[in-house]
């Protein structure tokens, strides 16, 4: 390899690219379009599982104490709990907070200073880090001793998770139709270009040019066709992060995400990746079939 | 330099185009394959640079059994040879210069082979003073000699023609018919498919003759016709 074969390689890669611009314009669009259409959903997807995390971290268990608990049992408990790594947060209820609290909740309903004593035991609630050990943390809380019993939203809990779950996979599924499509609108074009090359290629392989070789420009056409396309994408991308976001949460103040801490640069990278990609196995699919003898 | 040891050669739609053909090419012989169209000349030289493989037999080029050849040693063998053909195959979109160029840059010489062996090509085809031309500036027998330029510019051992002259007049394949034997003095085999009769009966070199895949007849120094009797007499 040496000055002249390089630039000889990228004037193949520059005839090949501008031999059928109108079909290259098309592949580009085709890529962008993927892009923005799987960038937007990644935000949506990250968006709607930042929503649906602090959804199931509200659900918390409510872990009730026998009523002939002493200070010492409830410290015990308290060190206990507060080393789980599997649990987030404690808060101790005791009898008189939980009325009050229970007060407040009524308030206007009931009249609670009707009761003669509280009935209410004292409580520790507890916030899991994963939702999904729910189940196991409830089961070793109510093992402790000193608790009389524990509650939590079993039912919801579960749904919630499969919801989740069931978005994501469905998410995945669009993904792989995305990147589908423009893998086959890629290999088109460059089919296209290596048709309009025929005789170029015919001479190439007459004269001993190895596969490799023949394929090269084709393939870096590919990456180009990916790479333009992505950089587009990413791009309008940007823009929309920009100046869209920011007016979007400001009108659904309601809402609980932080889009800033939503990976963008991440996500970026790994669809640029991705445009690359498919402009690589689209054109390599597309030689191949030209080489054969 | 080429041995072909019975071999048939029958295309996918049943056409039987080489029959049962052994053959032995010295190194260094210029040779005319005669015959009819359709009688297994061009499927005789496409087995020689491996665009088809022979049904049966055993084709060998240079000690190597080009039959068996792996796919990946293809690239290796066509740069050890060249072909010509009777529509020239040029690119219309490159100079001369760059269509004789294009057989050393593909196959990743470095650069300094190329301007050295371009220049020494097109002095050997006389057309130095059109390597900055497109083809479709040239005449026919210029475009020829573009083809045998690039064809020869990596000095092979061998040279293919399929029908070199099919598309000129007779003062031009003449021409050509000279400069390929300029290039066989050099030490190059020369096998050579032609209709042309003047050609071969002026050369007087060996003719294989074929018919219906077959050969039917192999000469040293022989004319166009079949050698019927009358025939050699009325040549001097």
């Amino acid at each position: 390899m040496d000055w002249g074969n390089i630039c000889f390689f990228w004037a193949e890669v520059w005839r090949s690219f501008t031999r059928n611009l109108g079909m290259q314009v098309t592949a580009i669009g085709t890529v962008a379009l993927m892009i923005i259409m799987l960038g937007s959903f990644l935000f949506a997807r990250e968006a709607l599982m930042q929503v649906g995390d602090r959804i199931v971290q509200k659900f918390e268990i409510s872990a009730f104490l026998t009523d002939n608990s002493d200070a010492k049992t409830e410290e015990a408990i308290r060190v206990k709990l507060s080393h789980d790594a599997r649990i987030r947060h404690v808060t101790f209820i005791s009898k008189d907070q939980g009325l009050k609290d229970l007060q407040r909740r009524l308030a206007g309903q009931i009249d609670i200073a009707l009761l003669t004593e509280n009935p209410l035991p004292d409580a520790f609630r507890v916030q899991v880090v994963n939702p999904d050990r729910l189940d196991e943390v409830a089961s070793d809380l109510k093992a402790l001793p000193g608790v009389a019993s524990v509650e939590y939203a079993q039912d919801v809990v579960r749904r919630t998770l499969q919801l989740l779950d069931v978005i994501a996979r469905i998410g995945i599924g669009l993904m792989a139709l995305m990147v589908a499509t423009a893998a086959i609108v890629i290999s088109n074009t460059i089919r296209l270009t290596v048709f309009a090359r025929r005789r170029e290629i015919a001479i190439m392989r007459l004269v001993g040019a190895s596969s490799a070789y023949v394929r090269g420009p084709f393939i870096v056409e590919g990456m180009l066709d990916g790479i333009v396309g992505a950089a587009l994408a990413l791009g309008l991308l940007a823009l929309a992060e920009h100046f869209l976001i920011p007016r979007m949460t400001a009108a659904l103040p309601f809402i609980p995400v932080d889009v800033r801490s939503i990976h963008s640069v991440h996500i970026a990278l790994e669809l640029l990746g991705i445009g690359i990609a498919v402009g690589m196995v689209a054109s390599w699919h597309s030689v191949g079939r030209y080489l054969r003898t | 330099m080429i041995h072909l040891h019975a071999v048939t050669l029958i295309y996918p739609n049943g056409t039987r185009a080489l029959d049962a053909v052994d053959l032995a090419i010295e190194k260094g012989s210029f040779v005319f394959l005669v015959g009819d169209s359709g009688t297994g000349k061009s499927s005789l030289l496409r087995l020689l640079y491996h665009e088809q493989k022979p049904t049966k037999g055993e084709v060998i080029v240079d000690g190597a059994h080009i039959e068996r050849l792996k796919r990946r040693r293809v690239p290796a063998l066509r740069r050890s040879l060249g072909v010509v053909f009777q529509d020239f195959k040029l690119l219309p979109d490159m100079t001369v210069w760059e269509n004789v160029a294009f057989a050393l840059q593909v196959t990743g010489a470095p650069s300094r082979d190329v301007m050295r062996q371009v220049p020494r090509a097109l002095e050997l085809v006389s057309l130095s003073h059109k390597s900055r031309a497109f083809p479709n500036e040239l005449s026919g027998g210029e475009q020829q000699r573009t083809a045998i330029a690039r064809a020869i510019v990596n000095n092979p051992k061998l040279l293919l023609c399929d029908e070199p002259t099919g598309n000129l007049d007779p003062a031009t394949t003449h021409e050509i018919v000279e400069l390929l034997d300029r290039i066989n003095r050099k030490g190059t085999t020369v096998i050579v498919a032609t209709h042309n009769a003047t050609v071969v009966d002026r050369m007087r070199r060996r003719v294989i003759r074929l018919e219906n895949g077959r050969i039917i007849s192999d000469e040293p120094r022989g004319l166009y016709t079949h050698p019927r009797p009358e025939h050699v007499e009325a040549n001097p």
